[in-house]
């Protein structure tokens, strides 16, 4: 067995800070706890403010401190992103339990505990999986201490004293815990005044005296650390399952007036999800952002309670930049009702399938992909209404002959590699169109088409377009349709010509009862 | 001394005109520079291009544009007065080769409506086209240059045929031309008429205006080459049958045959 600790020393200010904007982490913070400082950061700490301090104390001396309350939930929130993030390296995750003793300064949990040893093979030795381990926690941006040892209490002590501790075996560990402080053992808090009394200082000291003195003294709960900490006793311990559905919330430390302010919030979120998905090893098809708002801040009560914004891909993925830019994108174009404070990222489609494979050359299959983000990308933007493909419709009525639908990007790329997949076919013949006649049999049509025929006016029974005279050339096409639809059409089509040259297709109303506008229009151009 | 520069040599051999090698430096460049590397031109010359071109469809536009055919990784500008004369069915061969080919063919902002079935008699495959409308209803946006940019950036797309909008800055278009040298494949742009009197970025610039029914008159504004002072004109895949389209050009011609002359009376009462 090998455990390897993970210990977050700045787990509350690290979860703090990261509710502010991203100009604010740098500025002196500081945790309160029933109006006492619990926690202050680096920079605090350099003007003098210490855990303990009243409220009034700490803002005398450094006035432009950023107070906030300790939140366990929000810290239990931060340590399951890395809980999660473990879990794509060993099923056996589990977290470091608080003792409960009076007087600790830590309330929340802040070590994650790994059972490596089966691992070690396939990430190539346990050097290569700390690194590996380290580099996956890294876009977290917490601080880490890291310790591995055989027993999962020695670890845990020693993450929280070493920065980094390597154990080469239980004799190496017991020899490190030797010389460990007593106040790690969280029943040896409740009574560090005696131990401290008795000059007991280390765990060795502790070691040293006779077992049933220890327990009937301090507690059987202490005797029982000792042995779990130094391997004599076994530890078993329960692993963390992940949940099947993502749904995690982060709030604000300031309101959110703008989507720019959403969006460094919203990037953590997505930090958190990207750890659930390699966790699992799967891949995220669609996820939806809720932006609460509180009911002060709403214009009327018309303005919901809260906007969800979901974002559907294309294709399942879980890259940190490409979701990072599609949501960028969404939120550049989205309007908030009303400030915001509150957000939850939730997600429950999600695909296993292999990773794309990315290929040194170009070929078909990575042209398809990239033509697929690129689609994604501009409807992101744009809206999917904007990218439209054609379809042609059996109706005689030109306007209704074609229909813009929304694109569907799997098909468009899909009927790509299907033409590709074709024999190379050679390049345009030069024709000479002089001569050449269009095809018999079949109408045609002007490429450019108005929906709306523009009235155009007459003279000497002419019809002018801008003032100028058009020759009909060609004609007429009767068309008449649509009695079933109400929108019955009865017109008679000319291929007219300005006298420039340019063709341009016209349409006259018959001349019946039912008719409203009698006169010519101009349906379409020969582009 | 003897040596042509480092960069030639480096050239694979297929690409390099005839050795020059035996023959000094300064002779090559006082007889033959052109022979250097095979983009160089001198300005009498019709430029060469370094990738293949994609060939126009006609042969007397082949002729006389660099290369042999439209460029590919650039931007081919046209200028047109109105839209609806033909510059559809000019781009036509080029477009649907590059559909068979198995590549996609985009559209930005097409002014009108586009009619499915006249596309699918031009040899269009109507379902294989994407098109990007970014124009809101009361103002062009700046998202139409963006998706422009994007499309040509991602290099999976075969061609691009944009429609801009007016009084497009020369930096905007310059950034355009710069996003194109990633796109292998022929980028057409559109633009006013009055663009003319304004440089450009793109290196190939075309005047269209219609010259009779189902013809096209194409002026080479500017090109890698010497420049064209003569108008060509071209015959477009037709719409009329050949009768009609004989009558439309003789009706237009002698519109174009009487013009005004220096003491005309033009009586206004009938006019009216």
């Amino acid at each position: 067995m090998l455990w390897v600790a993970v210990h977050l020393p700045l787990l509350s200010l690290e979860s703090f800070a990261a509710t502010l904007p991203a100009a604010a982490a740098n500025q002196p913070l500081a945790l309160m706890d029933a109006h006492r400082i619990v926690n202050a950061n680096a920079a605090a700490q350099l003007l003098g403010v210490k855990p303990g301090l009243k409220r009034a104390t700490a803002l005398a001396l450094a006035p432009h401190l950023t107070l906030a309350q300790a939140d366990a939930r929000r810290d239990e929130e931060a340590l399951n992103a890395v809980v999660h993030t473990s879990l794509a390296f060993t099923p056996s995750v589990t977290i470091q339990p608080v003792n409960d003793a009076v007087g600790a300064e830590q309330t929340s949990p802040d070590t994650v505990l790994l059972e490596v040893q089966a691992s070690l093979r396939y990430f190539g030795g346990l050097q290569s999986l700390l690194l590996r381990l380290q580099r996956a926690l890294a876009p977290l941006g917490h601080r880490l201490h890291l310790a591995n040892a055989p027993t999962a209490l020695g670890a845990a002590l020693l993450a929280r004293v070493h920065r980094r501790f390597d154990a080469a075996d239980l004799a190496v560990t017991q020899r490190a815990l030797d010389a460990a402080p007593a106040w790690l053992l969280g029943s040896a808090r409740a009574h560090w005044e005696a131990l401290q009394g008795m000059g007991l200082r280390t765990l060795a000291d502790l070691r040293c005296l006779p077992r049933s003195g220890v327990a009937r003294r301090f507690s059987a709960a202490l005797l029982d650390e000792l042995d779990r900490a130094y391997g004599n006793a076994p530890d078993p311990r329960v692993s963390i399952v992940l949940p099947p559905v993502f749904d995690s919330r982060l709030e604000l430390f300031a309101r959110a007036d703008t989507t720019e302010q959403v969006l460094h919030g919203a990037g953590l979120l997505l930090d958190r999800l990207i750890a659930w998905l390699t966790a699992q090893h799967a891949f995220v098809r669609r996820f939806t952002l809720v932006m609460q708002h509180e009911p002060r801040w709403r214009r009327d009560a018309q303005t919901p309670g809260e906007t969800p914004l979901e974002l559907a891909l294309a294709e399942p993925s879980r890259e940190r930049a490409h979701l990072l830019g599609l949501l960028r994108e969404r939120l550049a174009r989205f309007e908030l009702p009303a400030p915001t404070l509150e957000l939850r990222l939730h997600a429950d489609d999600i695909a296993k399938r292999a990773p794309p494979n990315t290929e040194l050359f170009p070929t078909a299959r990575s042209e398809r992909e990239g033509l697929l983000r690129l689609i994604e990308r501009l409807q992101a933007r744009l809206g999917h209404e904007r990218v439209q493909c054609l379809a042609a419709v059996d109706d005689h009525r030109p306007e209704l002959a074609t229909v813009a639908r929304a694109a569907d990007a799997q098909a468009v790329c899909r009927a790509q590699a299907v033409a590709a997949s074709r024999p190379a076919q050679a390049g345009p013949a030069a024709v000479d169109y002089d001569n050449a006649e269009p095809a018999p049999g079949v109408k045609v049509r002007p490429v450019w088409l108005f929906n709306e025929g523009e009235p155009l006016q007459e003279r000497d029974a002419k019809p002018l377009l801008e003032g100028q005279p058009l020759d009909l050339l060609s004609g007429p096409e009767r068309i008449e349709s649509g009695w079933w639809d109400m929108r019955l059409v009865e017109r008679d089509y000319f291929i007219a010509q300005l006298p420039d040259g340019a063709l341009v297709w016209i349409y006259r109303t018959r001349q019946l009862a039912s008719n409203p506008r009698p006169g010519w229009f101009l349906q379409g151009r020969f582009g | 001394m003897d040596l042509l520069p480092p960069a030639a040599t480096a050239l694979p051999a297929s690409r390099l005109p005839p050795p020059a090698r035996h023959q000094p430096l300064r002779q090559v460049l006082r007889e033959a520079p052109h022979t250097l590397h095979p983009t160089l031109w001198l300005g009498h010359q019709l430029g060469r291009q370094a990738d293949t071109t994609c060939a126009s469809g006609f042969a007397a536009l082949d002729a006389q544009l660099p290369g042999g055919g439209w460029p590919r990784r650039a931007l081919s500008e046209l200028l047109l007065r109105q839209s609806g004369i033909g510059e559809i069915r000019l781009l036509s061969p080029c477009l649907t080769a590059i559909q068979r080919s198995g590549r996609l063919v985009m559209l930005f902002d097409p002014p009108a409506t586009l009619s499915a079935w006249a596309l699918a008699q031009l040899g269009f495959e109507v379902e294989q086209l994407l098109i990007i409308n970014t124009r809101t209803k009361a103002l062009p946006s700046g998202d139409s240059l963006w998706a422009l940019e994007q499309a040509l950036k991602s290099g999976h797309v075969g061609a691009v045929l944009a429609w801009l909008p007016p009084r497009l800055r020369a930096e905007r278009l310059r950034r355009i031309q710069l996003a194109a040298h990633a796109h292998d494949g022929p980028a057409f742009v559109l633009r006013e008429m009055a663009a003319a009197e304004r440089p450009t970025a793109a290196p190939l610039r075309l005047a269209l205006r219609p010259a009779g029914a189902d013809a096209l008159g194409v002026r080479l504004l500017k090109r890698r080459g010497p420049p064209l002072e003569t108008a060509l004109r071209l015959a477009l895949p037709p719409v009329l049958s050949s009768p009609v389209r004989e009558h439309a050009r003789a009706s237009v011609d002698q519109r174009a045959a009487t013009p005004l002359h220096g003491a005309t009376f033009i009586n206004l009462a009938g006019l009216l």
